[in-house]
């Protein structure tokens, strides 16, 4: 929405690593741990996304609707936040900020479609969690994502490599599978991107980052972060991800 | 909601009412924002979730009205209604031009008021565009004053970052046309920051004239407005050349602007010379404004530039 980052809302509101795991005490009680807390965020990025798809929303609106989801996490349980709803509000949310605005009712028909047995809820339960979504996010609604400077980056370094730009697109898309977005700055998520993209396209771009005048160490490590997440990724499983899920349905 | 007395209604925004009302903890005026919310249908509405998250980037500049916070209460019907609590200021530039023109006592404003307005003016400005935020509906009903302390600032950022300017807001109130650059009368899709300065122009020859530059009732009446008053006084070469009006528009004087959607052949007039529009007004006020009437966008003189204009030089600037 807005074009000067280090102005806004967005970079004071940057988090260290060890607020974003932080297990609500609600959610401790059902017995979730972080990786099942870490587990459901990714499985619900996934939601967004598919749905996403489904009615055509920018790319845009998905990050930015999985950055507020990511941050209704950081102050309010998933069991008081139903991540299904919050997942579905936070879409709805995304679409009017960055002014793409879709049904609240094409949602409920479309999420119904997708996981007919997941999802039961009605346009009422969206607009019901729309305020408390907004007010978990204290009406802060601003997000910038790596995709602009990405675009910047690319030109200037001069790559016209298509598969290394496709490649490099996809990384980004990855990084809401994480919690990156609430952590760095989104410039320098896509220069990690750039990085390890360049690595994988065998391409010697090291000129170029070094006229950044950026500390490298803080970019690799963002990259360290995104390839231990593909290693991981392999891993998970729907079983994995249902039993997280089904902890919190349970009575303490 | 039981923390404010509201005292009277003031006024009526894009989408919804306006109260002045008294924190009655600690009896500080505030102007509480009633939105309405749809809710049966699409909830929240989208200008008051920007004007929102707008404002709770932008409102800590001196020179936009600031957010205090947002409350969320049911009314007696059980149905949400969302409140955005703002600092109160007892009146809006429009009022204030008013006052100087009917009433008691008409006078023009002062000078050096007119130099501090237009400043903070351009200071807000540019502190929206240098957050990438376009206002969009810039207007002296739009533009808080404190009289006794001689504070401006922009409030209702309703519009900001809109794709387009309604024509009716949601109450049926015609918005008003007379501060739109012509590039958005023209049907122009991508449009700058430049949108926003050539407001500034109109609010700027408005506090000198104490009345409209531009009081068009439609849009073609609008543009028929501009083109006809239109003229650069400095070197009596006309901003909107002779040649340009009877619908051969210069590519010299704003590139592509034939081919801008909206564009018609318009008739030709005599143009009047800007100054007869702002006879009090002197050559670095004459300057400014010509600069920020260009009408081709890219030429238009951006905020940030015009807070560095030989017309503020006579103003103390320690102050903002």
């Amino acid at each position: 929405m807005a074009a000067n980052f280090w102005n806004s809302s967005h970079y004071k509101q940057l988090l260290d690593p060890e607020e974003v795991d932080v297990v609500h005490a609600l959610d401790k009680e059902r017995g979730i741990s972080t990786e099942d807390f870490k587990l459901i965020k990714f499985h619900m990025s996934n939601h967004i996304m598919k749905l996403a798809q489904h009615i055509k929303v920018r790319q845009r609106v998905v990050a930015t609707a999985i950055t507020y989801m990511r941050r209704v996490y950081v102050r309010k349980s998933m069991v008081e936040f139903e991540p299904r709803l919050v997942a579905l509000t936070c879409l709805y949310l995304a679409s009017k900020a960055e002014e793409s605005i879709v049904q609240a009712r094409n949602l409920v028909f479309y999420i119904k479609r997708l996981y007919p047995d997941e999802y039961k809820y009605e346009l009422k339960d969206i607009l019901g969690m729309e305020m408390k979504v907004l007010e978990a996010l204290n009406y802060y609604l601003v997000v910038f994502h790596p995709y602009g400077s990405l675009s910047e980056f690319l030109q200037d370094a001069a790559i016209s490599d298509v598969n290394m730009n496709q490649i490099t697109w996809g990384i980004v898309n990855d990084t809401y599978k994480m919690d990156l977005i609430l952590v760095h700055p989104p410039y320098r998520i896509a220069l990690a991107c750039i990085y390890i993209a360049s690595v994988h396209r065998d391409k010697d771009i090291t000129a170029w980052f070094e006229d950044l005048h950026e500390d490298m160490n803080l970019v690799k490590n963002i990259a360290m972060e995104i390839l231990d997440f593909y290693e991981n990724y392999r891993t998970i499983t729907e079983e994995r991800v249902n039993t997280a899920l089904s902890k919190l349905s349970l009575k303490p | 909601m039981e923390k404010y007395e509201k005292l009277e209604k003031v006024g009526e925004g894009t989408y919804g009412k306006v109260y002045k009302a008294k924190d009655k903890e600690t009896g500080q005026l505030v102007a509480l924002k009633k939105t309405r919310l749809e809710m049966d249908e699409e909830g929240v509405p989208p200008t008051a979730l920007r004007e929102v998250s707008l404002l709770q980037m932008l409102s800590h500049s001196l020179y936009v009205v600031r957010l205090l916070c947002v409350e969320h209460v049911e009314n007696k019907h059980g149905k949400p209604l969302l409140y955005l609590v703002f600092e109160y200021l007892e009146t809006d530039l429009k009022k204030f031009i008013d006052s100087h023109r009917k009433g008691p006592n008409p006078r023009p404003l002062d000078t050096t008021l007119i130099r501090s307005f237009l400043y903070q003016l351009c200071k807000g400005v540019a502190h929206c565009h240098g957050h990438g935020v376009l206002h969009r509906d810039l207007k002296p009903q739009n533009l808080l004053v404190d009289k006794e302390k001689g504070i401006l600032k922009i409030a209702d950022l309703g519009l900001g970052r809109a794709f387009t300017v309604p024509l009716k807001s949601y109450t049926h109130e015609i918005v008003t046309l007379w501060y739109r650059a012509p590039e958005v009368l023209l049907g122009s899709t991508h449009y700058s920051t430049a949108v926003d300065m050539w407001s500034v122009g109109c609010i700027f020859a408005e506090m000198v004239r104490r009345q409209a530059l531009f009081p068009g009732d439609s849009e073609f009446q609008q543009l028929l407005h501009i083109f006809r008053d239109m003229h650069n006084p400095g070197n009596k070469v006309y901003l909107w050349g002779g040649e340009w009006i009877a619908g051969k528009p210069t590519e010299k004087m704003w590139p592509g602007v034939g081919s801008l959607r909206d564009w018609h052949v318009y008739p030709q007039w005599e143009p009047q010379n800007l100054q007869r529009a702002v006879p009090s007004l002197g050559p670095d006020g004459l300057d400014l404004l010509s600069k920020m009437l260009k009408y081709d966008p890219a030429e238009r003189i951006s905020a940030k530039e015009a807070l560095d204009h030989p017309f503020f030089d006579s103003l103390d600037k320690s102050q903002f």
